[in-house]
């Protein structure tokens, strides 16, 4: 009798570990990382940069719905001289909406909400762009801060799709005597991104 | 908090402010490239230099500005006396000129 306990307790048991080397195997530990680019227009006017915005992002998470968002941008706008000496010899600049061009690395977080195949995301960090105007020979270093809003939608458990609107406001320091000047922008973006 | 929105307010305002004058019309210069077309050179005529742009017509040149007989047809300012020129700085007074075709007189911003 003793010997037919142990014998069934013996098969509970190795029936046991198959099913969870099963379970393993079918679902395992999603990576924490995860890269993506993007392609969108970026609003810019006086001194802030506007154009065709390309996007590429490393992001790590930092906890259940938060993770960092580290990007590097480049925009790519008009090429006009939009720069003059006012009556007062000050140098002013009335750049359009996509005009410049300008190359940035920022820090951010992401907070997700909800869970699923469609999840809701706002996003905020601090960059620092370099910007250049070529025709009106101005170059600045600009801080900008990011708020943005977007939507990741679940293709497979390692792509996504996103979509993204953000505003920028900050400060840059510009040659040409331009000195300290507002950055104020606006984007919209859309793009992929995959779990490493 | 009052001084933080006052701040964002300041910022705001500096974003949006414009200019009474442009690379078009208006603008210090001392050679084209300065401006959009043509930069009257500095000199009493056009004190600090003077960007403007072709013109044949009153129709062809930007808003509150007239196009005078001078240089082949050039934009300059309008103005109803001399304070009104005041914005473009030292050497500028309203002045009666004529206006391009010579049929007709216009007062204009210029020097001298």
């Amino acid at each position: 009798m003793s010997r037919l306990v142990a014998i069934i307790m013996l098969c509970a048991a190795v029936a046991h570990a198959d099913t969870a080397a099963v379970s393993n195997e079918a679902e395992p530990d999603p990576s924490d990382q995860i890269v993506g680019v993007s392609l969108g227009v970026a609003v810019g006017g006086r001194v802030t940069p506007g154009g065709l915005r390309i996007s590429g992002h490393y992001h790590y998470q930092l906890s259940d719905h938060d993770w960092f968002d580290g990007r590097a941008t480049f925009i790519f706008g008009g090429n006009s001289p939009e720069c003059f000496r006012d009556r007062m010899d000050d140098v002013v600049c009335d750049h359009g909406l996509a005009d410049g061009q300008a190359g940035e690395l920022s820090a951010n977080i992401r907070r997700f909400f909800g869970s699923g195949q469609y999840m809701p995301f706002v996003r905020a960090g601090l960059g620092v762009m370099l910007v250049r105007f070529g025709p009106d020979d101005v170059t600045g270093i600009a801080f900008p801060l990011h708020a943005g809003v977007g939507l990741r939608v679940l293709l497979t458990p390692a792509i996504a799709l996103n979509a993204e609107a953000e505003l920028e406001v900050g400060v840059g320091a510009f040659n040409r005597g331009l000195g300290a000047e507002p950055q104020v922008g606006s984007s919209i973006a859309a793009g992929a991104e995959f779990r490493l | 908090m009052r001084m933080r929105l006052a701040s964002l307010f300041a910022l705001a305002l500096v974003a949006c402010q414009d200019s009474d004058v442009s690379r078009e019309v208006g603008a210090r210069c001392s050679d084209n490239s300065e401006c959009d077309e043509r930069c009257l050179a500095p000199g009493a005529d056009w004190p600090g230099g003077f960007c403007t742009v072709h013109c044949e017509v009153d129709a062809d040149c930007p808003v509150e500005t007239a196009c005078i007989e001078e240089e082949g047809g050039v934009c300059a300012f309008i103005c109803f006396a001399d304070p009104g020129c005041a914005f473009l700085g030292n050497g500028y007074s309203c002045k009666e000129v004529d206006a391009r075709g010579g049929a007709t007189k216009r007062t204009v911003c210029r020097g001298l």
